[in-house]
C-alpha cells in the first residue's frame, strides 16, 4: 500500500501576488506527483490555536513536508508547540546564500554540553520536513526537492511498517484500514473529519503529556507508528489528480515567541523578564509559551534575553530573531552593527520592554526586574569581609 | 593638508576634515545653518569598512524624535551589511532621498554629495576630530578583530 507524503503549503500572510503565483504554481504542479497529497492553509503562524487549520494539521499523521514563508526553525517549533511533532527533517534545498556556507557549521554545536529541552522529551516517531519558499523563486526546485523526500520517506515508512507486521501487533482501526483502504479515505476535507474533541491549547503541548499529566488525547498521536494512514493523506494512487485540501480560516495577524527546544535549557531566564505573562512552566518544570496572545506586537525583547537564542519571533525583520539557521544572517557578509553603534542585546531588550509597559499603562522597570545576574568575573577579585562571614557561615556545618 | 586628519586602516589612509565633527559610530557631523541643525554622513573610516554599498533603508520618518542609538535603518554593501543607529538623541529631520534609488554616492563623495540625513539636537555627545581619532586608534584592534573573526567564520 502505497502511503502518501502529505505537502502543506502554508500561504503568505499578505495576497502579494507574487507570493500567490509562487504558491499556486507549486500547488498544480504537485497535483501530478505520485506519492504526494496536498494540503494548503493560511499562514501557519497566524492560525488560531483551535481553529480549523491546527486540527487539520493535527490530523495528518506520518511524514510531512510543510512549505511555509518562515524560516524552517520557526515553522518547525510552531507546530511542535500545537501538539504536531516530528524528528527534523534533513532539507537539503537551502537558499542560495546559504549554500556556499555549507560543511563548517555541523561540528559547534556538538561541541556544547548543555542538556537541551528537546532531549528530555519523548522522542517523535515521525519526520517533518520545512522548506521555506524564500529559498527560491521558482517552482522547480521545490518539486525536486519534495520527490527527493518522497522517496527518502518511503524508504524509511516501509521499515517502519514492516517492524508492526513483523511484531504482530496492528491496532484494530489499523488493521481495518489495512483491508479496507477505501473506508479511511472518506474525510478528505477538514470539515468531514469526525468531529475533533474541542481542547485548550494547552492540554494539547507535549510537555504535559511527557510529564504524564493529562493526555492530550483529542489530538492524533504524536506521529505514533500506528496512525500510518490518515484521514488526509490517504487517498489510492489512482487520484493523483484530485485537488488539494483547502483549509479556510479567517486568520488576524498574530505575534508571539515560539520556543526552540532543540536550543532551550530550560534556563527560565524568559519568564523571569516577560512582564506580560507570557510565559508559563508545563507539568514537567519545562519553560512554554503559556499565552501566546499577551504579547506585546512586535516587541522581540525575551528573545534577546535569551542566552541560547532559543526564542523565536518569526515575523521579526532581524534573521536571527526570526529563527535563521545559525550562521546564516549575514550569509558571507561581515556584520559591522557593532562597529556601528550597536547597542547591547540586554540594553535594547530593556528598552523594548519599557516602551510596551508605558504602551500598556504601566510603569516602566528599566533594568531593575527579571535581570539575570551575569558576574562571571565576580570570584576572580580578592575577597572582602562579607565573603569571609559567608565562607565562615559555610565551614559552620550547622 | 592641514585641514584634515589622517588615521591609517593598515595600509589605508582614511582621511578626516577638520571643518566638522564626529559621532563615535563613525559618521560625520556638519552644522548646517543655524541653531542645532547637522548634517550627517558616513567617515571615510565607514566607508572603508563597507566598501561599495549596495543597498540604503531608513526604518524611521523624518520628524521622528531619536534616542542615542535607536534603530533608524540598515546598509549593504559589496563587504558587509548593519543596521544603522541613531549617532545623537534630537529629531530627524531630512534624508538625502537621492541616496536611496543610488547609494553610490556614499562611496563617490562621503563628505559631501553623500551625505545621509539630518538631523536637529544640541550635538554635545559628538567628537571633535582629535578626539574621534583617540576613538579611532582606541577602537581599531576590536575592529580588525571583528572582521578577521568574522571572515574566518565563515
Amino acid at each position: 500500500m502505497a502511503k502518501k507524503l502529505t505537502v502543506v503549503v502554508s500561504q503568505g500572510q499578505s495576497a502579494n501576488p507574487v507570493k500567490r503565483k509562487l504558491e499556486e504554481d507549486l500547488v498544480a504542479a504537485l497535483l501530478f506527483e505520485r506519492g504526494v497529497e496536498v494540503t494548503v492553509i493560511p499562514h501557519l503562524y497566524d492560525l488560531a490555536p483551535e481553529g480549523t487549520g491546527m486540527l487539520c494539521l493535527q490530523s495528518i499523521a506520518g511524514d510531512m513536508v510543510v512549505l511555509s514563508w518562515l524560516f524552517p526553525r520557526a515553522a518547525h517549533w510552531t507546530l511542535d508547540r500545537n501538539g504536531i511533532r516530528g524528528r527534523v527533517g534533513t532539507v537539503l534545498l537551502q537558499s542560495e546564500a546559504e549554500e556556499d556556507d555549507g560543511e563548517e557549521d555541523e561540528d559547534e554545536e556538538a561541541a556544547d554540553d548543555k542538556p537541551r529541552v528537546a532531549a528530555s522529551l519523548p522522542a517523535p516517531n515521525r519526520t517533518i520536513y520545512c522548506l521555506d519558499l524564500r529559498a527560491r523563486g521558482e517552482v522547480e526546485p521545490f518539486v525536486a526537492e519534495i520527490r527527493r523526500i518522497v522517496a527518502e520517506a518511503s524508504v524509511q515508512t516501509v521499515g517502519i511498517d514492516l517492524l508492526g507486521w513483523i511484531q504482530g501487533s496492528p491496532k484494530p482501526e489499523q488493521l481495518n484500514r489495512y483491508l479496507n483502504p477505501g473506508s479511511a479515505n472518506v474525510a478528505s476535507t477538514p470539515e468531514k473529519q469526525p468531529a475533533p474533541v474541542l481542547f485548550s491549547p494547552f492540554t494539547l503541548k507535549p510537555i504535559d503529556t511527557a510529564a504524564g499529566g493529562k493526555p492530550a488525547n483529542a489530538a492524533p498521536p504524536n506521529g505514533s507508528p500506528s496512525s500510518d494512514t490518515a484521514p488526509v493523506g490517504a487517498e489510492s494512487a489512482s487520484d493523483a489528480a484530485a485537488g488539494p485540501v483547502r483549509v479556510e480560516e479567517a486568520t488576524a495577524r498574530r505575534w508571539y515567541p515560539v520556543i526552540d527546544y532543540s536550543r532551550c535549557t530550560n534556563c527560565l531566564e524568559c519568564l523571569d523578564f516577560c512582564l506580560f505573562g507570557v510565559y508559563g512552566v508545563g507539568g514537567s518544570e519545562t519553560i512554554l509559551v503559556e499565552q501566546p496572545d499577551n504579547c506585546r506586537k512586535g516587541c522581540p525583547a525575551c528573545s534577546r534575553v535569551c542566552p541560547e537564542n532559543a526564542i523565536i519571533f518569526p515575523q521579526h525583520k532581524t534573521p536571527a530573531i526570526a529563527g535563521s539557521p545559525d550562521g546564516s544572517a549575514g550569509a558571507l557578509k561581515i556584520d559591522l552593527s557593532k562597529l556601528f553603534g550597536a547597542p547591547d542585546a540586554m540594553d535594547v531588550a530593556v528598552l523594548e520592554r519599557d516602551v510596551e509597559l508605558v504602551a500598556a499603562g504601566r510603569d516602566a522597570v528599566g533594568s531593575t526586574v527579571g535581570i539575570p545576574k551575569r558576574q562571571p568575573q565576580k570570584d576572580r577579585g580578592p575577597k572582602d569581609e562579607l565573603d569571609h562571614l559567608m565562607d565562615q557561615l559555610d565551614g559552620l556545618d550547622l | 593638508m592641514s585641514d584634515e586628519l589622517v588615521f591609517m586602516m593598515g595600509q589605508f589612509a582614511a582621511k578626516f576634515p577638520v571643518d566638522r565633527r564626529y559621532a563615535k559610530n563613525h559618521m560625520w557631523a556638519k552644522a548646517a545653518g543655524e541653531g542645532g541643525a547637522f548634517r550627517f554622513g558616513f567617515s571615510a573610516y565607514a566607508v572603508r569598512l563597507l566598501q561599495d554599498v549596495y543597498f540604503l533603508e531608513w526604518t524611521v520618518d523624518a520628524g521622528t524624535p531619536l534616542r542615542e542609538k535607536q534603530a533608524i535603518g540598515a546598509i549593504e554593501s559589496s563587504k558587509a551589511e548593519s543596521e544603522l543607529y541613531a549617532p545623537m538623541p534630537g529629531w530627524l529631520t531630512e534624508f538625502n532621498d537621492g541616496l536611496l534609488s543610488d547609494p553610490s554616492g556614499i562611496n563617490v563623495d562621503p563628505y559631501g554629495e553623500g551625505w545621509l540625513f539630518a538631523m536637529d539636537g544640541s550635538g554635545e555627545t559628538l567628537l571633535s576630530p582629535d578626539e574621534y581619532l583617540v576613538h579611532l586608534a582606541a577602537s581599531w584592534a576590536i575592529a580588525e578583530r571583528t572582521i578577521k573573526g568574522q571572515i574566518n567564520e565563515n
